[in-house]
């Protein structure tokens, strides 16, 4: 402040030519410039100093509500996942000293026959799911956007999307009933026509289709609706003119509907990566030991092992392998089909 | 014009389309009607190799032996606890860090970004054993304690009510600003109130994600007093009718036990259909 009030005075001063009975007039700006720019200085220290203090308050506020969130995830996401690697260079136990063993854990798995086996039975199911539950509710949802009667097509949507909503202990409890060789309405059913009763969960041929099957009867609805979303949102004006151009239903679906489609196809496609290696839930539910060899997955491999059996850092070698892998799937995924978050 | 010139193909197509997705909506439908209409049978016709549809002679015997000596209820009640404080606590710790995520710049806006949004690519179930391991270590072994927690923030949900709070004019906060509020006043008084929609979605898919937790239950639940509904219902509805010959409950109770579990969801599904799509939709573009 003080300088700027010197720069003033000099100002006046190194005035060339000071006129007479002017000097009294320039004087009286500079005052009033002095004035002034104190003012100004005083009210922008004012105001740096109180929104200085104001920021921090905010800030403070700002750190206290996120605070629970960052918490949690430290505790249930961030500390377990360091926690397995580490178990998983371990001979774990809870009671005692655990030693460490070095690769031991990996190696073991990598030799076991029932690993690789469990492996495969995740590799087959988790990729007919990434391509079925893409490409059927896909369809699907062509199919339901072709209707025109309005209520109708409000309806099957509804219901098409329900058992999306339900766990997995209900869609599989529902199902094993319904295939049961007792009283179940399959059959019944078949029982009608004269056919002897079929054990569709106790045979080996039957147990991943039905899996697979009944995966895409709960997933479908969900995944038709978001095709239908990104349907209504294609611009009009594309079939208009598809329509004066004379394009029949076909043409418009194959030329502007399913290119439309692509981008959301790709997110579907991503979402279902994601999700195939991680089954746990339907297997849990609906396995028995008959066909255990054809539909154990890793997830439910690793939950034996680990926290039925007890061989803690083995299942843990598992489970951060396959950590390891999905994180790869689906960064590849992602930039094979440059999809950006 | 399209549509005249090839009128016959068309209504061909439509017919068979329609045909097509009856047909689609009654293998939707059918089973949902078949385990209702069991559910209400006697324990012998639930036993009859026929398909019903409707229950011959309506009974609840089913619903009799399920509450008395399945005695469903403790578990049911553990469920709705469970899921209650879960949701609760979900909503208010979600649209805090939401709110967060919106403000323009604070020191280490970077580091929370990264912490909030990177486990959505850690699957829970991949990280069960060390969770496990934790869990056993604070003390919260055979608690509900243990399901409620491990999955009360999703980031998921965060971003969506990041996404929500942006939609909020920012004028009504400047003003709010200054008239003096703080974060508390303007995140409590100003933009919840204005994220209903929003908030709504996250509570329903909370609700349907918590009513329906099998794997935590699983994990840390021992005592059957502790049993939330699936881990309850797997047992019985779920029975290993080929590997033992013990199946003691008949299928109208299994049955009446697949309802009593559908019923919340339905209901909530009718009220709020259109915050399910509103949810998927986010879902997919924020995934």
């Amino acid at each position: 402040m003080s300088t700027s009030r010197g720069e003033v005075t000099i100002a006046i001063n190194a005035c060339p030519v000071p006129i007479a009975g002017q000097a009294h007039y320039y004087e009286d700006i500079a005052i009033f410039l002095l004035v002034a720019i104190e003012n100004c200085d005083m009210q922008d220290k004012m105001k740096t100093t109180s929104v200085l203090l104001q920021k921090l308050k905010r800030t403070r506020v700002i750190y206290l509500l996120i605070l629970p969130t960052i918490v949690l995830f430290v505790i249930f996401t961030y500390f377990p996942l360091i926690d397995g690697l580490r178990i998983s260079f371990q001979d774990f136990r809870f009671i005692g000293e655990s030693r460490f063993v070095g690769l031991q854990n990996y190696v073991e798995a990598i030799r076991t026959p029932g690993f690789w086996r469990v492996f495969r039975n995740t590799v087959i199911l988790g990729f007919s799911n990434v391509v079925l539950t893409a490409f059927v509710p896909m369809l699907l949802a062509l199919l339901l956007n072709e209707v025109r009667f309005k209520a109708w097509k409000r309806f099957s949507q509804t219901i098409i999307y329900m058992p999306y909503l339900f766990s997995w202990v209900i869609v599989g409890g529902i199902w094993i009933f319904m295939l049961s060789p007792n009283a179940g309405i399959i059959n019944a059913a078949r029982s009608l026509f004269g056919l002897e009763p079929v054990y569709f969960m106790a045979k080996e041929a039957y147990a991943r289709p039905i899996i697979i099957g009944v995966n895409l009867w709960k997933q479908s609805g969900y995944i038709c609706i978001l095709f239908l979303a990104s349907i209504a949102g294609i611009n009009p004006e594309l079939y208009e003119a598809a329509m004066i151009d004379g394009a029949g239903g076909l043409k418009r679906a194959f030329y502007i509907t399913i290119p439309e489609l692509l981008r959301t196809l790709q997110v579907v496609l991503l979402l279902n990566i994601m999700g195939a290696l991680r089954i746990f839930d339907q297997i849990y539910v609906m396995r028995n030991e008959v066909i255990a060899q054809k539909i154990d997955v890793i997830m439910y491999y690793v939950y034996v092992r680990g926290l039925v059996q007890f061989k803690i850092g083995y299942a843990s070698a598992i489970a951060v392998m396959i950590f390891l892998l999905t994180l790869i799937i689906t960064l590849l995924a992602k930039r094979l089909i440059r999809y950006t978050v | 014009m399209a549509i005249r010139r090839t009128s016959t193909e068309r209504w061909l197509f439509l017919i068979i389309n329609n045909l097509f997705l009856i047909f689609l909506v009654l293998t939707m439908i059918i089973p949902l009607i078949n385990v209702l209409a069991v559910s209400f049978t006697t324990d012998l016709e639930s036993y009859e190799n026929t398909i019903k549809l409707y229950p011959r002679e309506p009974s609840i015997e089913g619903y009799i032996t399920l509450f008395q000596r399945v005695a469903i209820m403790r578990p049911f009640l553990n469920n709705v606890f469970v899921t209650v404080i879960a949701t609760f606590l979900h909503v208010m710790f979600c649209s805090m860090a939401g709110y967060v995520l919106t403000r323009k710049s604070f020191l280490g806006k970077a580091i929370v970004i990264a912490l909030v949004t990177l486990p959505n690519m850690v699957p829970f179930e991949m990280i069960i054993i060390p969770v496990y391991v934790t869990i056993k270590r604070l003390g919260l072994m055979d608690t509900l304690w243990a399901i409620i927690l491990i999955k009360v923030v999703t980031t998921f949900s965060i971003l969506l009510m990041k996404n929500y709070f942006e939609g909020i004019p920012k004028s009504l906060e400047e003003s709010a600003f200054i008239d003096g509020a703080g974060e508390m006043t303007s995140f409590f008084k100003i933009y919840l109130p204005l994220a209903k929609p929003g908030l709504a979605t996250i509570v329903i898919f909370q609700f349907v994600s918590q009513w329906n937790h099998l794997l935590p239950a699983v994990l840390f639940i021992n005592s059957p007093e502790k049993y939330t509904l699936q881990l309850a219902l797997k047992s019985l509805v779920v029975s290993q009718e080929l590997t033992s010959t013990t199946q003691s409950v008949a299928n109208n109770t299994r049955m009446g036990g697949i309802v009593i579990a559908i019923i919340p969801l339905v209901i909530v599904y009718i009220f709020a259909q259109k915050y399910f799509i509103k949810g998927i939709m986010v879902g997919a573009v924020k995934e």
